[in-house]
C-alpha cells in the first residue's frame, strides 16, 4: 500500500540565484501513512509552513520529489489540479479568504472548483456545515457578518466541503480563545474519527498536539530533527529546548514532581489526564 | 513567486549623491530637467549628457541597474526617432522613396531627441536609485509646505504618500497569502479566456479589500493612539539641513546651465 503523503529528498530554496539564497527546507524525507494523525512542530522560521505548502504543490520542489498516494504530483498539469482536491490546506486565519456573497457559496467554493454536481455540492455544504456547527439560518447570511471563531468555523468547512484525503491545518487555532482552541481539537478529532482520512496539523501549542497526535514530527533548520510518538518525542525535552521548542507546562510539572521524588509517570502530556493522576495520588495518600 | 517583485529603485549606498538633502536632489533634478530643454546645439546637449553620466558614477548605482532603468523607455526611443527621421525636413536629402525623405536635419533631430530622452531618463532616475521613498517624501512635504498658505493639506497628503510606500510590500504577501489559500481550494488562476480570469481574481479581490480596510482602520486607530493629530506643530526626530553640499550642488547646476546658454549661443542651432 502506497503512503498518504511521501516526500523523497524535498529541497526547496528561497531567493534562489542571489546572495540571499537560503533553504527553506533541505531533503526532507518523510512517510506518512493514511489514516494517521500528525502534529508538525518547530519555531519560527523552521520550515514547517514551506513544508505543507508542497504536500499539495502550491510550492514547487526546487529538488526531490513529492508523491501523493503514490504519483508525483508534479507529473503532469492534471495530477497537480488533482491534488489540490486530495490534499486540502487550510491556513493560518483562514478566515480571511472569504469572500462570497453567502456562507453557503463560499463553503461551495471548493467543490464547485471540482466541477461536482449541483446535488453533491448542495449534500457536501450542508455536510460540513453541519459538522464544524455552523448554524442552518446563517448560511443564507454574508460570511462578513459573522463573528470572528463563526468566520473559522465557515472556512474550515470551505475546506472540509472538499472532502480531502488528507486534511492539512496550519496553525488551526492561532488566535482563538481557551474554549475555541479546545473545541477546535475536539472538532479535528471528530473529523477524523468519522472521516478516517490522514489529518496534519502545524502548532506552536505542544498541549495540542499531544493530546491528538499518532505521531510527531519536529522540524529545526529547515529539516526533520526529530520524529516518532508523542512519548518519544517529549521524552527528549532537553533537545527540545534547544531548538527553541518545549514540553507541555503540564508535563514539565510532572517531572519536576518526580525529580523531587513523588512517584508519578512521565509520560503526562495533557492536563485532564494530570488532574487524573494528581487526584488519584491525594485520594490514595489521604486514604494512607 | 510574486513577492519578488522590487518596488521602488532605492540602490542602497553611501555616496555624495545619497548624502545630499531630498530638497537640493528635487530641485537639482528639476533644475537639470528644465536646463535639458533649453539645449539647443549637440554642444549644450553634450554637456548635459556628460553631466549626466558624471552624475551616475558619482553616485556608485551599478551600470547594469542604470541600463535597466533604460530598458522600459527603448520603444519610446526607437519610435519617436523613427517619426522624426521621417517627417523632419531639410538640409541634405540622404535617400528618398514615395515621398518620404531622409533628411540632414531629421537624423540630427532624432540623435538629438534621444540624447535627451536618454539623459532625462538617468537625471530623474538617479533621484529615485540614491533617495528612499520615505526620505522623497519628506522632502517634497518640506519642499510644497508653502502651499499651506492656499489651504493645501501638504503634510496629510505626504503622509499618505509615505503610508501608501511602505504598504506596498505588505499588501504584496497579502495577496500572495490569499492566492495560496484559494488556489488551496481548486481556484484556477491561470487558464480561461479574459472574462474567465477576470472572474478568477473575485476570490483574490475581495478579501485583500476586506484586509486593506481593517489594517487602515487598525492603523488610523494605533496613530491616533500615539497621539498622531496630523502635521500641525509637529517635530521631526531627523532635522532636514542644507549643507555646505547642498549649496554646491545647486552652484553646479548653476554652472551647467551657464555652460548651456553660453554654448547655445556659439553653436549651430539642431531644434
Amino acid at each position: 500500500m502506497s503512503f498518504a503523503i511521501e516526500t523523497v529528498g524535498l529541497t526547496h530554496y528561497y531567493s534562489k540565484g542571489t546572495v540571499q539564497q537560503v533553504a527553506a527546507i533541505n531533503d526532507v524525507n518523510l512517510q506518512i501513512e493514511k489514516g494517521e494523525l500528525i502534529g508538525i512542530i518547530g519555531h519560527t522560521g523552521s520550515g514547517k509552513s514551506t513544508l505543507i505548502s508542497h504536500f499539495n504543490g502550491l510550492l514547487k520542489p526546487d529538488s526531490g520529489k513529492i508523491l501523493v498516494d503514490g504519483v508525483d504530483i508534479w507529473k503532469d498539469k492534471e495530477t497537480l489540479k488533482q491534488s489540490r482536491f486530495k490534499v486540502g490546506l487550510c491556513f493560518q486565519y483562514p478566515e480571511y479568504q472569504l469572500f462570497e456573497e453567502t456562507v453557503y457559496k463560499d463553503i461551495a467554493f471548493g467543490p464547485k472548483n471540482m466541477k461536482l454536481s449541483e446535488a453533491e455540492i448542495k449534500e457536501r455544504v450542508l455536510r460540513a456545515a453541519a459538522f464544524v456547527g455552523v448554524k442552518p439560518e446563517h448560511l443564507d447570511k454574508s460570511p462578513f457578518d459573522l463573528s470572528g471563531g463563526e468566520k473559522r468555523r465557515v472556512a474550515i468547512a470551505g475546506v472540509m466541503s472538499m472532502e480531502p484525503e488528507v486534511l492539512i491545518f496550519d496553525e488551526p487555532a492561532a488566535g482563538l480563545d481557551p474554549k475555541g482552541r479546545k473545541d477546535l481539537v475536539e472538532l479535528i478529532k471528530e473529523y477524523r474519527k468519522q472521516t478516517g482520512s490522514t489529518v496534519i496539523i502545524v502548532s506552536h501549542s505542544m498541549e495540542d498536539i499531544a493530546g491528538m497526535a499518532d505521531r510527531i514530527i519536529v522540524m529545526n533548520n529547515s529539516s526533520v530533527a526529530m520524529q516518532g510518538s508523542v512519548d518519544e518525542v517529549y521524552s527528549r525535552g532537553d533537545e527540545l529546548r534547544a531548538m527553541g521548542l518545549n514540553v507541555p507546562e503540564i508535563t514539565e510539572i510532572f517531572s519536576k514532581l518526580r525529580a523531587k521524588g513523588i512517584d508519578v509517570p512521565a509520560n503526562v502530556y495533557t492536563v485532564e489526564q494530570g488532574t487524573a493522576i494528581l487526584r488519584n495520588l491525594i485520594e490514595r495518600r489521604s486514604a494512607e | 513567486m510574486i513577492r519578488d517583485i522590487t518596488i521602488g529603485q532605492y540602490y542602497p549606498g553611501k555616496s555624495v549623491l545619497h548624502n545630499l538633502d531630498p530638497r537640493a536632489k528635487l530641485i537639482a533634478t528639476f533644475w537639470l530637467i528644465v536646463v535639458i530643454f533649453l539645449c539647443k546645439s549637440f554642444f549644450s546637449l553634450g554637456l548635459i549628457a556628460l553631466t549626466a553620466v558624471a552624475a551616475a558614477a558619482l553616485s556608485r548605482v551599478p551600470a547594469k541597474m542604470m541600463l535597466k532603468s533604460l530598458k522600459p523607455i527603448v520603444i519610446i526611443l526607437v519610435f519617436t526617432a523613427v517619426l522624426n527621421v521621417l517627417y523632419t525636413e531639410g538640409g541634405k536629402v540622404y535617400f528618398e522613396f514615395w515621398n518620404i525623405a531622409v533628411t540632414e536635419k531629421g537624423v540630427n533631430t532624432a540623435i538629438f531627441t534621444m540624447i535627451r530622452i536618454v539623459s532625462l531618463v538617468i537625471i530623474s532616475s538617479l533621484l529615485t536609485y540614491t533617495t528612499t521613498p520615505t526620505i522623497l517624501t519628506d522632502g517634497l512635504e518640506r519642499i510644497l509646505s508653502p502651499l499651506k498658505v492656499f489651504k493645501i493639506k501638504v503634510h496629510t497628503l505626504a503622509m499618505m504618500m509615505t503610508l501608501a510606500l511602505r504598504f506596498i510590500p505588505t499588501l504584496i504577501e497579502e495577496i500572495d497569502r490569499i492566492m495560496n489559500a484559494q488556489k488551496a481550494r481548486g481556484a484556477d488562476l491561470e487558464s480561461g479566456g479574459i472574462i474567465q480570469r477576470a472572474k478568477a481574481l473575485v476570490p483574490i479581490f475581495i478579501p485583500l479589500m476586506v484586509s486593506s480596510f481593517r489594517r487602515a482602520y487598525e492603523l488610523a486607530f494605533a496613530m491616533t493612539c500615539r497621539c498622531y493629530t496630523g502635521g500641525e506643530g509637529r517635530t521631526r526626530m531627523k532635522q532636514m539641513k542644507l549643507g555646505i553640499r547642498d549649496v554646491v550642488a545647486f552652484l553646479f547646476c548653476a554652472a551647467i546651465t551657464a555652460g548651456v546658454i553660453v554654448l547655445n549661443h556659439f553653436f549651430e542651432a539642431v531644434i
